[in-house]
């Protein structure tokens, strides 16, 4: 049977293509921020954080475009799950987009400040386990693969295991007198700033199982 | 016969419109129909009073609203079928390309070549598909049979039949199912090359399947064609269309008589997301209709 209601299915597929664009300019993002950290690259910083109003606006768009299609087309089954997903996994997108601008704010806060190479390290190693985790989660919307979304889950304890690794480096460097309280701080934060965007990928990932299986799971 | 130009005019008339319609305006396109002031009366009853508005070329522009609000009463006047009703008449001007389509030089069978209408169930003549299609070129005077031929496949082929009716264009169209038959009147419409397509509501006697076609089509001729659609079914308005118009009838208290009115005319994306007046989201919204 040939595909009825093409220009509807069009401009669903048009969405969905937004919302991928979008996370793919936050996953490359994802080792950029880390480099401006690791760098204590000041300039880098300042572009990254400005080019977050792009993704606001982008955002912004797919949502519009969401509630278009939501108040013209009356999308069913598979169509509402899909619209509905999209408009969550809008919202995920976004605030991992904020969470990199902390990491690049986070930057500023330490400039000057010499981190050990354990630490340095493990950033190193959260912003990799970061940036495939949202590869996975945007790879998985995009096959419609709900087995990878399924894996997502594991693939974040590990980024999880990290941070807590992480926070006892912060511990014993600041215990041996290398790194100041202050610095100390950010770093914590900059840590639990990783754990979150991993959470948001994974909770893209369960949208995309939400889209696949029509059920919902948190 | 022609379409590339707007003379309207029978050809003892003087009134004529000198600039061809195909010379892209050098702004904004202008529209290609401009309602002033549109009154249409059946007898001394006023059926729709001071409807303004303007319709765009290569659009599709829908009419909704409840039962008696005049949405189809606007749609007929705009290529004269409600001559053919005894004691119509209409007041205000509708403006076709700038010509006054009431104006006495204007031909109506002028009119109704340019532009095309579609009802709301389909009415193939008892005659085979090929010759439901072949009707009105013929009429136009067309007489060569591979160009008929011609004629016949490209507006079968526009209104996405042809793949389904080549092989028994010479059975009866009256065999056809209902889709069937109403995508034949498209065809046969299209087959004047009209520059405008009426629409009174064309889906109302389908099925979902046959309606989802319809629609499907609709998009793709609008690049060729202008289309008004009158429809009761709100969410086929907001499918489809680019413009709505909502129409609603209001109540003369001392004669309880009721006319129909114009209540507002925006993208079909604000009438069905933020509408600017209270009674089209009451409408839109199923409070009252």
């Amino acid at each position: 049977m040939d595909d009825l209601r093409r220009g509807f299915h069009t401009d669903l597929g048009e969405a969905k293509n937004q919302l991928v664009r979008l996370a793919a300019q936050v996953t490359e993002t994802i080792p950029r921020a880390t480099a401006v950290l690791l760098d204590g690259d000041l300039e880098g910083a300042d572009y990254l954080i400005r080019a977050d109003d792009e993704v606001d606006n982008r955002t912004l768009e797919l949502e519009e475009h969401c509630y278009r299609i939501l108040a013209l087309q009356a999308p069913v089954a598979t169509d509402l799950r899909q619209v509905v997903a999209l408009l969550r996994m809008s919202a995920e997108v976004e605030r991992s987009a904020d969470l990199l601008c902390n990491i690049c704010k986070a930057a500023r806060r330490i400039y000057g400040h010499d981190l050990d190479p354990k630490l340095r390290g493990i950033i190193g190693r959260m912003g990799e386990q970061a940036a495939q985790l949202y590869d996975a989660a945007i790879t998985s919307f995009v096959e419609n693969d709900a087995a990878k979304a399924a894996a997502l889950d594991d693939m974040d304890s590990f980024l999880d295991g990290l941070q807590k690794q992480f926070v006892q480096a912060i511990f014993e460097s600041h215990a041996a007198g290398r790194i100041d309280l202050q610095v100390a701080v950010q770093l914590a934060v900059v840590a639990r700033f990783y754990e979150r965007i991993g959470d948001h990928a994974v909770n893209i990932a369960e949208r995309v199982q939400f889209i696949i299986t029509g059920e919902n799971t948190v | 016969m022609t379409t590339s130009n707007t003379d309207l005019s029978t050809p003892d008339a003087t009134a004529s419109l000198p600039e061809s319609i195909s010379e892209p305006a050098p702004t904004a396109a202008p529209p290609v129909f401009e309602l002033r002031d549109l009154e249409v009366y059946y007898g001394s009853f006023r059926a729709v009073r001071e409807v303004n508005m303007q319709v765009m070329a290569h659009e599709i522009t829908a009419f909704i609203g409840p039962s008696g609000c005049g949405k189809t009463t606007v749609l007929r006047s705009l290529n004269r079928m409600n001559d053919v009703v005894a004691g119509a008449r209409v007041g205000g001007k509708v403006l076709y390309h700038g010509v006054d389509l009431y104006a006495p030089d204007v031909s109506v069978t002028e009119v109704r070549h340019r532009i095309g209408m579609v009802f709301q169930r389909p009415n193939p003549f008892p005659k085979s598909i090929y010759d439901n299609v072949a009707f009105g070129p013929r009429v136009n005077g067309v007489k060569k049979k591979s160009d008929l031929d011609e004629i016949v496949e490209s507006s079968l082929r526009g209104a996405a039949l042809w793949d389904e009716v080549k092989d028994r264009l010479k059975s009866s169209a009256l065999g056809m199912s209902g889709g069937q038959q109403q995508r034949l009147c498209i065809a046969r419409a299209i087959a004047v090359e009209p520059e405008v397509i009426l629409m009174d509501e064309p889906c109302s006697a389908l099925d979902p399947i046959a309606t989802a076609r319809i629609e499907d089509l609709m998009q793709e001729i609008k690049g060729r064609f202008t289309i008004i659609i009158v429809t009761h079914n709100m969410q086929q308005a907001a499918r489809v269309s680019d413009r709505t118009a909502f129409f609603t009838t209001e109540v003369n208290p001392e004669s309880d008589r009721r006319t129909g009115v114009l209540v507002e005319y925006a993208a079909t994306s604000k009438i069905f997301s933020a509408p600017g007046d209270e009674r089209t989201e009451q409408y839109v919204t199923g409070r009252f209709g």
